[in-house]
C-alpha cells in the first residue's frame, strides 16, 4: 500500500501536474493565438472593449449567476470555492510542495478547509440534483458531465475522509490512495474536458465578439474554393 | 431518402449530400474565422441548461431538440468528427458518429426553429452564442441547396433580378409611391416633405426596408417629415433602394453582395454615410457588416434613423408636440438593434416625450423577447403556426401583460410579425413604427406647412417647388 501512495504522490503526481499545467498553458496560448489570427485576417477591426471586459467580468464574479436557476447558482458557487482554494491552499496540500512554492503564498489551515470541503461537497451534490430535476438540464446531460461532477465528488470526500481519519468509511491508508489517484485523474482530466473552463473563462467573451468579425474576403473566397463564382443566387 | 422541411425548397440535388456538406463546411471553415468559435465551444460547452431558460421557442415546447445547447450541438458534432483530430482518431477505431442525409435534414428543419435573436447568449455563462452557430449552420446548409424557398427567391431578385429590391419594384414605380406619398403628406397631414431621388453628393443615402414603400407609407412619410424639418442632405438611389439583406440569415457570401451593393450606390452618388430605415436586420447588417466587407476603418458611416432622430431633436433641429398620442403605448426592442445595446434609448426617449401614457413591456431593451420572427423566419408563410404560437408566444404574452393599444415595433419584419403574433392571439392592437407616432406630433416649422387652400388634393409635389 505505502508503495503504492509513494507512486501516486511522487511520479503519477508530478507526470499529471505536469499534463494539467501544460495542458492548460496551450490552450490558453493556442486560444489566444487563433483570436489573434481571426482579429488579424478580420475585415473590420474595431472591437468593443468596453463591452467584452464587461461581459467577460460579469461571469467571473458570481452575481450575474444568480439572475437565472438562483438555487443551482449558489450550489455552484460553493463549488467551485471549495474545488478551487482547497487544492491550492490547504495547508496539507501547500507542503507537498515545499520550497517550490513562494513564502506568501497563501495557506488555509484544517478548520477553513473543513468548511470549503463541506461546502465543495454539497455544492457538488447540489448540481448534479438540479441536473436531474430540471427537464432541460436532465436532456443536457451526457454521462461525461455526471462523470466529472462524481470524480470531484470522491475527490472532495475522499480528501474530507483523509484528513479525519476517524470518521473514515475505508482503512485510512486506502482513503488516501483514492484521494491521490481521484486528484491525480481530476489534474489529467482538466485541460482535456470542459473543465479547461477554469483557464478559458476568461477569453470566451472575446472570442464570440471576434467570431463575429468575418475576414473582408470570406464569402469570395469560399465562393472560389466551391467554384460558384459565377453560380446564379 | 428524401428531404423533407416544414418550408418549401426549391428543387434540391440530393446527390452526395453528405460529401458536399462537408466540402462547403470545409471551405468556410479554411476561409472564415469561425474555427475560433466552434473549438471553443465543442471544448467548454458545460451543459448547463441555463440557456433554455432563456429561449421563447423552447418556453413553450420544452422539447429537447430546442434547448439552445442542444441545437448547436447538431453542427457541433459534425464539426469534432469530421474537422478535429480527436473526431478523426476515433472514426479510425469505429467509434463516433457518421453524418448522413437524415442528420443533414434535422440540421436544415432546427436551424431555423431557431430565429438567431441571441437572447441565449446572455445567459450562458461560458459565452457560447448560438445565434452564431445558427448563422453558420445555415451558411453551410445553403451551399448544398438547403434554403427556404421565400429567401433564396428574394435574394435572387435583389441580386439577378430586373428590379434589384427584394420586392421586385421598378425603379419608376418607386419614384411614383414617393409622390404619391408627397401629395397624401400634403393632403392628410398639411406638410410638405420631399423624397429626394438621385441627388448627388448628399450626406446620407437612404436605404429603407424595400416593403416600406409597398406597406409603410405613415413611417416612410414620417421618416421624409423628419429629414425635411431638419433640413437633412439625404438621396434615395435609382439604382439601389433596398436596405433589405437577406444574407445575414442565411450565407455570408451573399450579406458580402448585398452591403457591397449598397456601398455601390453610395459611390455612384457620391454620397458620405449610409441612412437605413426602421429595419433591426437592414440596420445591423449595414452596421456590422460594411466595416467588415467595404474598407474596416474607411468605410462609410451607417446610422440608423431613429438615431438620427433623436439626435436631431436633442439638437433642437425638430420639434415635436409633447403628449399627442393619447393611446396606452408600448415598444418593441427588435433584436438586431438592441441585443448589442446599440439603439434602446432613443425611441424610448422620444415616445415618453410624445405619448401620455407609455409603458414598457418586460423583459426589454438588451433582454427583449424576439417577436418570434427573427432569423428572416417572418418571410416564411408556410411555418406561420410556428412563428406566431409558439416562436412569437412570448411576444403575444408580454403584449397583452401591457395592456397597450399601440404597438411600436419599428423594423419591417418585426412590424408583419408582430402583426401576425397578435391577430393569432386574438389580441386588438394597433401595430406601427417610431416614425409614424412622430409623424402625428412633429411641431412642423413653417416652411413645411401646406398652406390651407392647397391642402385639399392640390399639394406642391416636389417637382413643382
Ligand atoms: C477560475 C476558474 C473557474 C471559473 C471562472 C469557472 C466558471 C464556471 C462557470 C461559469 C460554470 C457554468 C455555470 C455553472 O454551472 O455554475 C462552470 C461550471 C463547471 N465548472 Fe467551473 N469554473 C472555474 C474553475 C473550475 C475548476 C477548477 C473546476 C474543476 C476542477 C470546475 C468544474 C466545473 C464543472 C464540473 C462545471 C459544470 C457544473 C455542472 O455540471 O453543471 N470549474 N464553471
Ligand atoms: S438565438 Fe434565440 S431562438 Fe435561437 S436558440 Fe437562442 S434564444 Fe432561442
Ligand atoms: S448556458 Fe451555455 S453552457 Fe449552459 S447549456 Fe447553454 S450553451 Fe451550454
Amino acid at each position: 500500500m505505502d508503495n503504492w501512495i509513494d507512486l501516486a504522490r511522487g511520479p503519477l503526481f508530478r507526470i499529471s501536474l505536469a499534463i494539467c499545467l501544460l495542458g492548460l498553458l496551450y490552450r490558453f496560448g493556442f486560444t489566444s493565438w487563433q483570436i489573434m489570427e481571426a482579429h488579424r485576417k478580420a475585415g473590420d477591426k474595431r472591437i468593443p472593449h468596453q463591452a467584452v471586459a464587461r461581459a467577460t467580468l460579469q461571469w467571473l464574479l458570481p452575481w450575474k449567476l444568480m439572475k437565472i436557476r438562483p438555487l443551482l447558482s449558489v450550489a455552484s458557487i460553493l463549488f467551485h470555492a471549495g474545488i478551487l482554494a482547497v487544492p491550492l491552499f490547504y495547508v496539507g496540500h501547500v507542503s507537498l510542495w515545499a520550497g517550490t512554492l513562494p513564502g506568501w503564498w497563501p495557506r488555509l489551515g484544517s478548520g477553513p478547509s473543513d468548511v470549503l470541503t463541506w461546502m465543495a461537497i454539497i455544492g457538488i451534490v447540489g448540481v448534479l440534483f438540479w441536473r436531474l430535476l430540471v427537464k432541460s438540464s436532465r436532456d443536457l446531460t451526457r454521462a461525461g458531465d455526471v462523470g466529472i461532477l462524481l470524480l470531484l465528488l470522491a475527490l472532495a470526500a475522499s480528501g474530507y475522509w483523509a484528513a479525519h481519519p476517524a470518521s473514515s468509511p475505508m482503512a485510512p491508508r486506502a482513503m488516501l490512495l483514492v484521494h491521490m489517484m481521484a486528484g491525480n485523474l481530476a489534474l489529467i482530466l482538466t485541460p482535456l474536458t470542459k473543465i479547461v473552463h477554469c483557464i478559458l473563462a476568461p477569453l470566451t467573451h472575446l472570442l464570440g465578439e471576434v467570431g463575429w468579425h468575418f475576414p473582408a474576403a470570406s464569402g469570395r473566397d469560399v465562393a472560389v474554393a466551391l467554384a460558384k463564382e459565377n453560380e446564379p443566387v | 431518402m428524401a428531404i423533407a422541411t416544414s418550408y418549401y425548397l426549391e428543387e434540391l440535388d440530393e446527390r452526395e449530400l453528405p460529401q458536399r456538406f462537408l466540402d462547403a463546411f470545409a471551405a468556410i471553415l479554411a476561409h472564415s474565422n469561425y474555427t475560433l468559435v466552434l473549438d471553443a465551444a465543442s471544448r467548454m460547452k458545460a451543459h448547463c441548461g441555463r440557456c433554455a431558460e432563456t429561449c421563447p421557442v423552447y418556453q413553450e415546447t420544452a422539447e429537447k431538440r430546442d434547448i439552445p445547447c442542444e441545437r448547436s450541438e447538431l453542427l457541433l458534432q459534425v464539426y469534432r468528427r469530421y474537422f478535429t483530430l480527436g473526431g478523426s482518431l476515433k472514426a479510425r477505431v469505429g467509434a463516433g458518429f457518421v453524418l448522413d442525409e437524415a442528420y443533414i435534414n434535422r440540421m436544415a428543419e432546427e436551424y431555423y426553429r431557431c430565429t438567431a435573436c441571441r437572447r441565449c447568449k446572455l445567459e450562458c455563462p461560458l459565452g457560447i452564442d448560438h445565434g452564431l452557430i445558427t448563422h453558420l449552420a445555415r451558411w453551410v446548409l445553403a451551399e448544398v441547396g438547403l434554403t427556404p424557398k421565400a429567401l433564396v427567391v428574394s435574394v435572387r431578385e435583389q441580386l439577378e433580378g430586373k428590379s434589384g429590391n427584394t420586392s421586385g419594384i421598378p425603379a419608376p414605380a418607386m419614384q411614383d409611391t414617393c409622390e404619391f406619398l408627397e401629395e397624401d403628406c400634403a393632403d392628410e397631414h398639411g406638410l410638405k416633405i420631399e423624397f429626394p431621388i438621385d441627388v448627388p453628393n448628399a450626406e446620407y443615402i437612404f436605404f429603407p426596408a424595400v416593403s416600406d414603400y409597398l406597406l409603410e407609407p405613415d413611417t416612410l412619410m414620417g421618416n421624409a417629415a423628419v429629414l425635411k424639418a431638419t433640413g437633412g442632405s439625404w438621396t434615395i438611389g435609382t439604382k439601389n433602394f433596398d436596405g433589405i439583406n437577406y444574407g445575414l440569415f442565411y450565407s455570408d457570401r451573399l450579406l458580402d453582395r448585398i452591403v457591397s451593393n449598397e456601398v455601390g450606390e453610395l459611390e455612384r452618388l457620391n454620397a458620405k454615410k449610409i441612412l437605413v430605415g426602421e429595419c433591426g436586420h437592414a440596420s445591423r447588417s449595414a452596421k456590422a457588416f460594411v466595416p467588415t466587407f467595404c474598407g474596416g476603418e474607411d468605410a462609410p458611416e451607417v446610422v440608423n434613423i431613429m438615431e438620427y432622430t433623436h439626435e436631431q431633436w436633442k439638437a433642437g433641429k425638430v420639434k415635436f408636440k409633447p403628449d399627442v398620442i393619447k393611446q396606452k403605448v408600448t415598444y418593441h426592442d427588435p433584436c438586431n438593434l438592441a441585443r448589442s445595446g446599440w439603439v434602446t434609448e432613443q425611441p424610448r426617449e422620444l415616445l415618453k416625450h410624445i405619448c401620455c401614457d407609455y409603458v414598457e413591456m418586460t423583459p426589454n431593451r438588451q433582454d427583449n423577447y424576439c417577436c418570434g420572427g427573427g432569423g428572416g423566419t417572418v418571410s416564411i408563410d408556410e411555418i406561420r403556426e410556428f412563428r406566431t404560437m409558439i416562436g412569437g408566444k412570448a411576444k403575444a404574452d408580454q403584449i397583452r401583460a401591457t395592456g397597450a393599444e399601440i404597438v411600436v415595433a419599428p423594423c419591417a419584419n418585426c412590424k408583419k410579425q408582430v402583426a401576425e403574433v397578435c391577430q393569432d392571439h386574438g389580441l386588438d392592437v394597433r401595430i406601427c413604427g417610431l416614425h409614424d407616432l412622430l409623424l402625428e406630433a412633429i411641431d412642423a416649422p413653417d416652411f413645411m406647412k401646406v398652406p390651407k387652400d392647397d391642402e385639399d388634393g392640390d399639394a406642391p409635389t416636389a417637382e413643382e417647388n
